[in-house]
C-alpha cells in the first residue's frame, strides 16, 4: 500500500473493495480505479497494441493511452475503459485487456522480438501478397493479435436517454478557468451551462497545492461550484464530457449518469446524450502534459508529472518510494516538491534547460541532486528499477521505482478543431494555439497557453466578461484572484538524441521515434501522410498525448519547422462515445416509430399477423388458429370476400384534403387526368407522373363541394405526395387560391367488399339508398354513423361490389366492431394485405411493385388516362424517346403453362429456347399470387411489346432461386374482366 | 422520481385545420371567429376555441366537448376566408403536469422549453422521438399539452414510460 494517511479528496472512512485481473483489492470513496490500483501497488495494467509491452499507468486523465482497462461482466461488459477516469465503486471487477493467457506471461509478446518486421507501414507491406490470404488468414490473425477489449456479444441491458440543453454560456471544463469562467457570467445574469469530465470541480486545484483568495485550492473550488449550482440561471453538469462542436454552435455531450454505481437504479440511464445549443462557448479544458521521447519511455514507472502530483495531491497515493524527475519547465519542479512532501525519494532531478529560473529552484529544499542541460536517455525494467541520466556528457545509472517526466503541455484545443479552425504554433510557448477559434467559441486558461494558475483564473474570468458584454449583459466587478506563485517557464525538448532502447512517440498504437524517421525516408512526411502511414494518433486516446510529439519529430526530419508541419485537426468526437449512448431509446422494436392503425387493437384479438408497411403495422392475414398455414388463411380470406363479404383497414393510404377556389386547376396540373369537370359526389381514379415522366402514385379524388377536394395516395407515397402538392402550391404556383393538408390520421378507413357488402352497409347506415341507381361505382357521400362525421364512397380496388367507409380515427375501433357484429348473417371476413394483394392481382390493378418509379402510363396501360388537351406534371419528359419507346416492357399477365407451378416475383422473361442471359431479357415478374379463385397461379409482368403478345409463351427464369417457368402470356385482367361484379 | 410528472390523456377534443385563403390575413380570420390568430408558434384562447399558430397562414383550431356539427359551423363561419378541414380523433392529446414535466419534455424536443424562452401561451410543433408533436405551455414551466398522432401515440408512451423511469 501507499495510501498516505492524511490529504487528498478520498474519504478514508469508505473502503470500497474491487477486483482486477481476479485478485481483490481495497480502495476509498473518491479513487479513480487507477488511483486505487496506484494505492494498492499495482504497476503493470495492460499490454501494448502491436509489441505487447507491459504498460503502466501513464497519466490520470481522459488523455490515458494505457490503461484500458475491460470494466463488469456478462452483458454489462465495456471494453477499453481508461482506469484514470473510471470512478472507483464497491465490487467493480475490471480485467486487463491485450494479454493472452495472462498480463504476467503474454505469449504475444514475442512480437518485440520480431520488432523490425512490425516498423511503420507494415500492414500494408507484409499483408499484400497472395490477395486471397487477407481475408481468410491476415486480416483474422491481426485481429486477434491487434487488440482491445470483447464487446458483450449479448444485448446491452441499460437504457440511455438524451436532453437538450439551452444556454447563453457554455462552459467546458471545470478547473479553475472554467469556474471563474462559470462565475464572472453567472454573476451577470447569463445562462451557463458547465460541463466537467470529472466527477469533481475544480480541476488542477484537486491535484497541486495551491492557495487561491487566502484558502487552500480545493477549497476554493468547492465553495466556487456551490455557489455556481445556487445561481437558478447556471446548470452544473458534472460526469459530463463534451465531445463535439457543430455548426449552428450546437454542442454534443455525454454525462455518465450511472457509470460510478454498482448497478443503476431501476430505469435510470446508463448514460445521458446532450445536445446543447449555445449562443456562446468557452473552452476551459486544460492542458494534456506530453511525455518525453527516451529510451523506454513506455516502462511502467514512467508517469507524466502532472499525474505523479495528482495521485499524491487529490488520491493520497504516492506511485513509487525513489523517483527521478526529467522535466523541460518549472511544473517538473513543483512535481519532485509534491514527492518530498509525500515522503517519497527524488533520487534525482533532470532539467533539461541550462538556465532554471530561480522561481523553480526555490520550489525544491536542496538537498535534491540536480542535473541541469540534462535528460535522460533510458530507463530500465518493467516495472522500472533504473534510469540512465546523461548529463556532463555521461551516463549516471540511478536506482528509481518511479520516473515522473514534464515534457511541456499541449492546450486541450480538439474541440475548437471540429469545425476545421486550425491550431497556430506558438514558438514563443512551444505549443500550438487556437488563436482564430471559429464563431461563438473562445478558449481560455491552460487551453488558451495561460499555464500560471493566475493567469488562467484571469483569463477565465474576463472571458466569462465579454461573453456577458457580447450578449448584452452587464459584467461584474473582477473579484482578485490572488494564487500562490506558479512559475510556469519551459523549453521543449522533442527527442533524447542519447537514447538506446525503444522510444514511444504514441504508446496506445506502438508507433516510435523510428517508426516516423521511416516514413519520411519513404516519402510520407506530411502530418496526415504520417498519421495514416505510423496509425500516429489514430487510437482511441486520438494522438492526444502523442501527436505533437510525432508532429515534432517529423519537423525535426523533414528539417522544417512545426509552423510549416502543422498539426492535425481533431474530428468529432473528441474523446471516445459508446454506440449505445448515442442510440439512446432508439435501439430494438424502438428503432423506428410504429404506426398502428385505428383497427390494430381489434386486429390483435383477431391474432391477425402483421406486416410492416413504411412505419405502419398492417394485418397480413388472419389466421383462424396460430398453426393454420398462411397460404389457406389467405385463400380462405379471398374465397369468403368474392363470395361474402370481406372487410380490411385501409386507413394507411395518405388522405389528403385540397380545398379552395382553384383546388380543380391545381388537380389537373398534377394529375393526368381531368378533375375540373368532377361532378360533386363523385370520385375519379388518377395518376400522377414526376417531372420526369414516370408514373410517381396514384389514387382516387372525390369531389365534395365546388372547393372541396379528397385525394387518396398510395400507403408508401403519402408524405412524398403532400411535400409534391404543397411545394406546387407554395413555390410553381402561389398565384392559385388553393389550400391542401394532410387528413390521413383523421380518417379511419376500411374496404367493405364482396357481393354482400352492400347489404352489410344498408345494415350499418340504414336510410341511405345504395342502389346502383343513387349510388353507382365512383359516388361517394357524406353522412353521419353514430352521429359522427362519416364519408362512404363506392370504390372497389378487389374487383367486387365494393364500398369505402370512413369515420373519425377514434372511432374506428368501434366501426369495424359494429361491421363485424352485423356482417356475421353474411359470412364476413376480415382481410390483410396479402388477400389485397391477391385479388388486385386477380383484376390486373397496379400497385407499388408495378409504380416502381420506371414505369410510364402507358407501360401500365393507362395511355388513355394521359390527357392531350391539358398541361400536368411530367408531361412533357414522358415525350421524351426513351419513355416513348414501342419496346418498351408493358404490363401483361401471366399464367403458368403448367398449373401446379408458381411464378417469383423478380424474375427475368426470356423467349423459350433462348440462353438466360443478360441480352435475351424481354423484361421481369413484378407481382405474383395463387388465385383461389382461378385455382392457379397468376402473375403480372412487364413484357417488352407486351400488348402485341397475348397469348404467346415466354420463360420467366428466377437464377437466385432457381426456378425457371414456362407460361402464357395474356391480358392483365385474370378475373372478370367485363367488370359486371363491381356494378353488382 | 416517477411522482414528478402526472401524465393524463385528454378526450372529446374536436380538432380542425384552419387555412387561410389567399391574401386572406389572420386578423379577418380571427375577427369572423372571434378569437385572436396567433402570427407566431403560440395559442391563444376565447372560450370554446382554442387556436394553436401551426404556420404562416395555418392554425389547428381545438374545441373541448364540440358536438359534431363543430367543425362545420367553423366552417361555415369561415366560408370564402379560410379552408377547414376537420381533424377532429387524428391526434390523441395528453396532459403533462408536474415539477419534473419540463424535463421529460426537454428529453424529447429539441426546442427550448425554459420560461424565458416557452413561457405560457407558447407552442411547438416539433419532435420527440422522431414522432411529430405539439406541443402546448399552459401554466409556469410546470404544466403542457402535448398533442401526438394517432397512429403514433404508442411509440411516443413507450418514449414516455423509459424517460419517466430515468427522472
Amino acid at each position: 500500500m501507499s495510501r498516505l494517511a492524511i490529504g487528498g479528496q478520498v474519504d478514508r472512512s469508505r473502503a470500497l473493495g474491487f477486483s482486477f485481473d481476479g485478485r481483490d483489492y481495497s480502495g476509498l470513496a473518491g479513487d479513480t480505479l487507477a488511483s486505487a490500483l496506484i494505492a494498492n501497488g499495482v504497476k503493470v495494467v495492460g499490454r501494448s497494441f502491436k509489441y505487447h509491452r507491459p504498460r503502466g499507468v501513464l497519466s490520470a486523465g481522459a488523455e490515458e493511452p494505457n490503461a484500458l482497462v475491460t470494466l463488469r461482466t456478462g452483458a454489462y461488459v465495456e471494453p477499453n475503459t481508461r482506469a484514470t477516469l473510471v470512478e472507483l465503486f464497491d465490487g467493480l471487477a475490471a480485467s486487463s485487456q491485450n494479454r493472452w493467457p495472462s498480463l504476467g506471461f503474454d505469449v504475444l509478446a514475442l512480437n518485440q522480438i520480431i520488432a523490425p518486421l512490425l516498423v511503420a507501414g507494415f500492414y500494408y507491406k507484409t499483408f499484400m501478397w497472395p490477395a486471397s490470404f487477407w481475408e481468410r488468414v491476415y486480416e483474422p490473425l491481426i485481429r486477434r493479435a491487434a487488440g482491445l477489449g470483447h464487446l458483450a456479444t449479448l444485448p446491452d441491458p441499460d437504457h440511455y436517454d438524451r436532453e437538450h440543453g439551452f444556454c447563453d454560456l457554455l462552459v467546458i471544463g471545470g478547473g479553475p478557468a472554467g469556474l471563474a469562467t462559470a462565475l464572472s457570467a453567472g454573476r451577470s445574469g447569463l445562462r451557463v451551462i458547465l460541463a466537467s469530465e470529472d466527477f469533481q470541480f475544480g480541476g488542477r486545484l484537486l491535484s497541486e497545492r495551491h492557495v487561491v483568495a487566502g484558502m487552500p485550492g480545493d477549497a476554493w473550488a468547492k465553495q466556487a461550484a456551490e455557489e455556481l449550482t445556487s445561481m437558478p440561471n447556471v446548470r452544473m453538469l458534472s460526469r459530463t464530457t463534451v465531445v463535439s462542436a457543430y455548426d449552428g454552435r450546437e454542442y454534443v455531450a455525454v454525462e455518465r449518469v450511472t457509470d460510478h454505481l454498482a448497478q443503476s437504479a431501476s430505469g435510470r440511464p446508463r448514460q445521458r446524450l446532450w445536445k446543447i445549443v449555445a449562443r456562446e462557448a468557452v473552452i476551459a479544458a486544460g492542458a494534456v502534459e506530453r511525455p518525453l521521447v527516451f529510451g523506454g519511455n513506455d516502462r511502467p514507472g514512467v508517469m507524466l508529472a502532472s499525474a505523479v502530483s495528482t495521485y499524491i495531491n487529490r488520491f493520497a497515493a504516492v506511485p513509487g518510494k525513489r523517483a527521478v524527475i526529467f522535466t523541460t519547465g518549472d511544473s517538473g519542479w513543483r512535481t519532485a516538491a509534491d514527492l518530498i512532501a509525500a515522503g517519497a525519494e527524488v533520487a534525482a532531478l533532470a532539467d533539461a534547460r541550462d538556465e532554471v529560473p530561480a522561481a523553480a529552484r526555490a520550489l525544491l529544499p536542496g538537498r535534491v541532486p540536480i542535473y541541469t542541460g540534462a535528460r535522460v536517455a533510458d530507463a530500465h525494467g518493467a516495472p522500472l528499477r533504473s534510469v540512465d541520466l546523461y548529463a556532463d556528457g555521461k551516463r549516471h545509472r540511478i536506482r528509481a521505482d518511479l520516473l515522473a517526466m514534464a515534457g511541456g503541455w499541449n492546450p486541450a484545443i480538439g474541440l475548437g478543431s471540429n469545425l476545421g479552425a486550425r491550431p497556430v504554433w506558438s514558438s514563443a510557448q512551444d505549443t500550438f494555439l487556437l488563436t482564430t477559434p471559429p464563431p461563438g467559441l473562445r478558449v481560455a486558461g491552460a487551453a488558451n497557453g495561460k499555464f500560471s494558475l493566475g493567469d488562467a483564473m484571469r483569463d477565465g474570468w474576463s472571458s466569462g466578461a465579454q461573453v456577458a458584454q457580447a450578449l448584452g449583459h452587464r459584467a461584474v466587478a473582477e473579484p482578485a484572484f490572488p494564487t500562490s506563485d506558479d512559475p510556469s517557464t519551459g523549453r521543449a525538448l522533442w527527442h533524447v538524441d542519447e537514447r538506446r532502447g525503444k522510444a514511444f512517440v504514441d504508446y496506445q498504437n506502438d508507433v516510435t521515434d523510428k517508426d516516423i524517421d521511416l516514413a519520411v525516408r519513404e516519402g510520407f512526411s506530411s502530418a496526415e501522410h504520417l498519421k495514416r502511414y505510423t496509425t500516429l494518433g489514430m487510437a482511441t486516446d486520438q494522438g492526444k498525448t502523442s501527436s505533437v510529439n510525432g508532429h515534432a519529430l517529423l519537423a525535426r526530419a523533414t528539417g522544417k519547422s512545426l509552423t510549416e508541419t502543422g498539426t492535425i485537426l481533431s474530428r468529432p468526437p473528441w474523446q471516445p462515445v459508446a454506440i449505445g449512448v448515442l442510440a439512446g431509446h432508439h435501439r430494438g422494436r424502438d428503432f423506428r416509430p410504429e404506426r398502428l392503425t385505428p383497427s390494430h387493437g381489434w386486429a390483435t384479438e383477431r391474432g391477425a399477423v402483421f406486416t410492416d408497411a413504411g412505419l405502419w403495422k398492417r394485418a397480413q392475414w388472419f389466421p383462424r388458429s396460430p398453426d393454420e398455414p398462411w397460404r389457406d388463411a389467405v385463400d380462405r380470406e379471398v374465397r369468403l370476400t368474392r363470395s361474402g363479404v370481406g372487410v380490411c383497414d385501409v386507413s394507411t393510404l395518405g388522405k389528403i384534403d385540397v380545398h379552395g377556389p382553384d383546388a380543380g386547376t391545381l388537380l389537373d396540373r398534377l394529375y393526368t387526368g381531368t378533375f375540373s369537370s368532377l361532378a360533386v359526389g363523385r370520385a375519379r381514379y388518377g395518376i400522377m407522373l414526376r417531372e420526369d415522366g414516370f408514373v410517381f402514385d396514384d389514387g382516387t379524388t372525390t369531389r365534395f363541394a365546388a372547393d372541396r377536394y379528397y385525394l387518396t395516395t398510395t400507403t408508401m407515397n403519402a408524405s412524398r405526395v403532400m411535400q409534391h402538392i404543397d411545394y406546387a402550391r407554395q413555390v410553381l404556383w402561389p398565384d392559385l387560391d388553393v389550400q391542401a393538408v394532410s387528413v390521413t390520421e383523421r380518417w379511419a378507413s376500411f374496404s367493405v367488399a364482396g357481393p354482400a357488402s352492400r347489404a352489410l352497409i344498408a345494415a350499418l347506415l340504414p336510410g341511405i339508398d345504395l342502389s346502383n341507381a343513387s349510388f353507382p361505382p365512383m359516388a361517394a357521400l357524406e353522412t353521419r354513423w353514430d352521429g359522427m362525421p362519416t364519408r362512404l364512397f363506392r370504390l372497389s380496388f378487389s374487383g367486387e361490389l365494393a364500398f369505402e367507409i370512413c369515420v373519425p380515427a377514434n372511432a374506428g375501433d368501434r366501426l369495424v366492431r359494429q361491421l363485424f357484429a352485423l356482417g356475421a348473417d353474411h359470412g364476413i371476413t376480415p382481410y390483410g394485405t396479402e388477400a389485397l394483394g391477391v385479388m388486385r392481382i386477380e383484376k390486373g390493378h397496379v400497385a407499388g411493385p408495378e409504380l416502381n418509379g420506371q414505369t410510364t402510363a402507358a407501360d401500365l396501360g393507362m395511355s388513355r388516362m394521359v390527357s392531350t388537351k391539358k398541361d400536368f406534371i411530367g408531361r412533357v419528359l414522358a415525350g421524351r424517346p426513351a419513355l416513348v419507346d414501342p419496346g418498351r416492357g408493358m404490363l401483361v399477365g401471366l399464367i403458368p403453362v403448367d398449373h401446379s407451378h408458381l411464378l417469383r416475383a423478380g424474375a427475368h422473361l426470356v423467349r423459350p429456347g433462348r440462353a438466360p442471359v443478360a441480352a435475351n431479357d424481354e423484361g421481369y415478374v413484378t407481382s405474383v399470387a395463387y388465385s383461389p379463385t382461378l385455382g392457379h397461379g397468376i402473375a403480372l409482368a412487364l413484357l417488352s411489346r407486351g400488348r402485341d403478345r397475348h397469348g404467346e409463351r415466354i420463360v420467366a427464369h428466377d437464377p437466385v432461386r432457381g426456378n425457371i417457368v414456362e407460361a402464357q402470356v395474356c391480358d392483365p385482367v385474370f378475373y372478370d374482366p367485363e367488370g359486371a361484379r363491381v356494378r353488382g | 422520481m416517477v411522482d414528478s410528472v402526472r401524465i393524463t390523456e385528454r378526450y372529446n377534443l374536436s380538432m380542425a385545420s384552419i387555412l387561410a385563403r389567399r391574401g386572406v390575413s389572420a386578423a379577418v380570420i380571427g375577427e369572423a371567429i372571434s378569437v385572436d390568430m396567433p402570427v407566431s408558434p403560440g395559442w391563444t384562447v376565447r372560450a370554446p376555441l382554442m387556436v394553436i399558430g401551426s404556420g404562416p397562414g395555418t392554425w389547428l383550431a381545438c374545441g373541448h366537448g364540440a358536438g359534431p356539427d363543430w367543425c362545420g359551423d367553423l366552417a361555415r363561419r369561415l366560408a370564402g376566408l379560410a379552408s377547414v378541414s376537420d381533424q377532429s380523433g387524428a391526434w390523441r392529446t395528453f396532459h403533462v403536469e408536474g415539477p419534473g414535466a419540463r424535463t421529460l419534455l426537454q428529453r424529447g424536443a429539441p426546442v427550448d422549453l425554459d420560461d424565458a424562452a416557452f413561457p405560457a401561451g407558447c407552442a411547438a410543433l416539433t419532435v420527440i422521438g422522431h414522432v411529430d408533436v405539439i406541443i402546448r405551455s399552459l401554466a409556469d414551466g410546470r404544466s403542457y399539452e402535448v398533442a401526438v398522432y394517432r397512429s403514433y401515440a404508442e411509440s411516443f408512451l413507450r418514449w414516455v414510460e423509459a424517460t419517466v423511469a430515468g427522472l
